[in-house]
């Protein structure tokens, strides 16, 4: 797994099943180019609601299908995002999951055990992995048409998930935005948050306090 | 114990080469067409979804007016279309399966 002695890479991408078939090309609509990527994203922020109104729940949907279906789109979304900054996300340039000097995010490996300090990139790798098991565990994510979510789903599955999945966003953000900028992503970057906070915000499933580092920009990204 | 030398506020040593790099490069605009695919995808769907709804509400009310319909089919038609809706959100959290495929 070790390229080259530079950091550890896992490719968590839980590919979704509404990304295009290959078989589809789509002519005409394919959009492949930066200028248009940037225009529908810029599009998405610029203009009042689009996004808020995406995150509404569609007549007559249960709530449960809605949520779940946001925790897999978000953690797509951040293994997009971290995944173009591993290069500089290392147990060397980040050997603590902090968000700002006053965060830090521990990780539990065992159930009852004390949670340890572990690095930036051993953390994501941690994270990225339980989410896989519980959307991999029929009983939490049912895949049958048949199947049943467990009782109160989102107060003990999907809260929890969006909870830990946001501190990727405040590692980035506090850590990693200079990278960002370089790169020219802080445009989906600023998008996918935005979507997250108003995604949260809409099924009210995180306060406050679980914004810690980034508390200000959220209030600075919903007055938009 | 933090090292504030690669502290946020500042590019780690040798960003540039390795933003230059193939690599980078490659998971940079995987990332960006990931987006533009998402966006348009779920902007596709939220829409579309919106006017089928629509239309069916339009056709049931108007079944309703000609009382064409009983109150119980009514419901039976607007629960079975629900149900259709639902499967199709729920197969686009799956990823797709080998065993999908028969
Ligand atoms: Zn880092």
């Amino acid at each position: 797994m070790r390229e080259n002695g530079g950091p550890v890479v896992t490719d968590f991408n839980y590919t979704p099943s509404h990304q295009k078939q290959f078989l589809q090309p789509a002519v005409g609509t394919t959009v492949s180019s930066h200028q248009d990527l940037k225009q529908i994203v810029e599009m998405t922020l610029g203009s009042e609601g689009v996004l808020n109104q995406a995150v509404k729940l569609p007549r007559g949907e249960d709530e449960n299908e809605w949520c779940a279906v946001h925790c897999v789109d978000f953690y797509n979304q951040i293994n997009m995002l971290y995944g173009t900054i591993t290069e500089f996300c290392s147990p060397q340039s980040c050997p603590r999951m902090i968000a700002t000097n006053e965060y830090e995010y521990l990780w539990c490996f065992q159930k009852g055990q004390v949670p340890v300090a572990v690095s930036a990139p051993k953390y994501v790798e941690c994270l990225m992995r339980w989410c896989q098991d519980q959307f991999d565990d029929e009983s939490i994510f049912p895949a049958k048409l048949s199947g049943q979510f467990p009782p109160k789903f989102i107060s003990k599955y999907v809260v929890q998930m969006l909870r830990r999945l946001f501190r990727v966003y405040a590692h980035i953000y506090c850590h990693h935005f200079n990278e960002i900028l370089e790169l020219n992503l802080q445009t989906v970057l600023n998008t996918s948050f935005r979507h997250f906070c108003l995604f949260s915000q809409e099924f009210e499933l995180l306060r406050p306090a679980d914004f810690g580092p980034l508390l200000e920009l959220v209030m600075e990204l919903r007055d938009r | 114990d933090i090292d504030i030398t690669s502290s946020p506020k500042k590019l780690p040593a040798g960003f540039h080469e390795k933003a230059k790099s193939h690599k980078t490069q490659r998971v940079v605009s995987v990332c960006q067409m990931y987006f533009l695919d998402y966006y348009c995808d779920m902007f596709d769907y939220v829409i579309s979804r919106r006017q089928r709804t629509k239309r069916v509400l339009e056709y049931l009310s108007q079944q309703r007016a000609q009382k064409s319909l009983g109150n119980e089919r009514l419901n039976e038609e607007w629960t079975g279309y629900l149900q259709k809706e639902h499967e199709v959100l729920r197969k686009r959290r799956l990823k797709p399966k080998n065993k999908d495929f028969e």
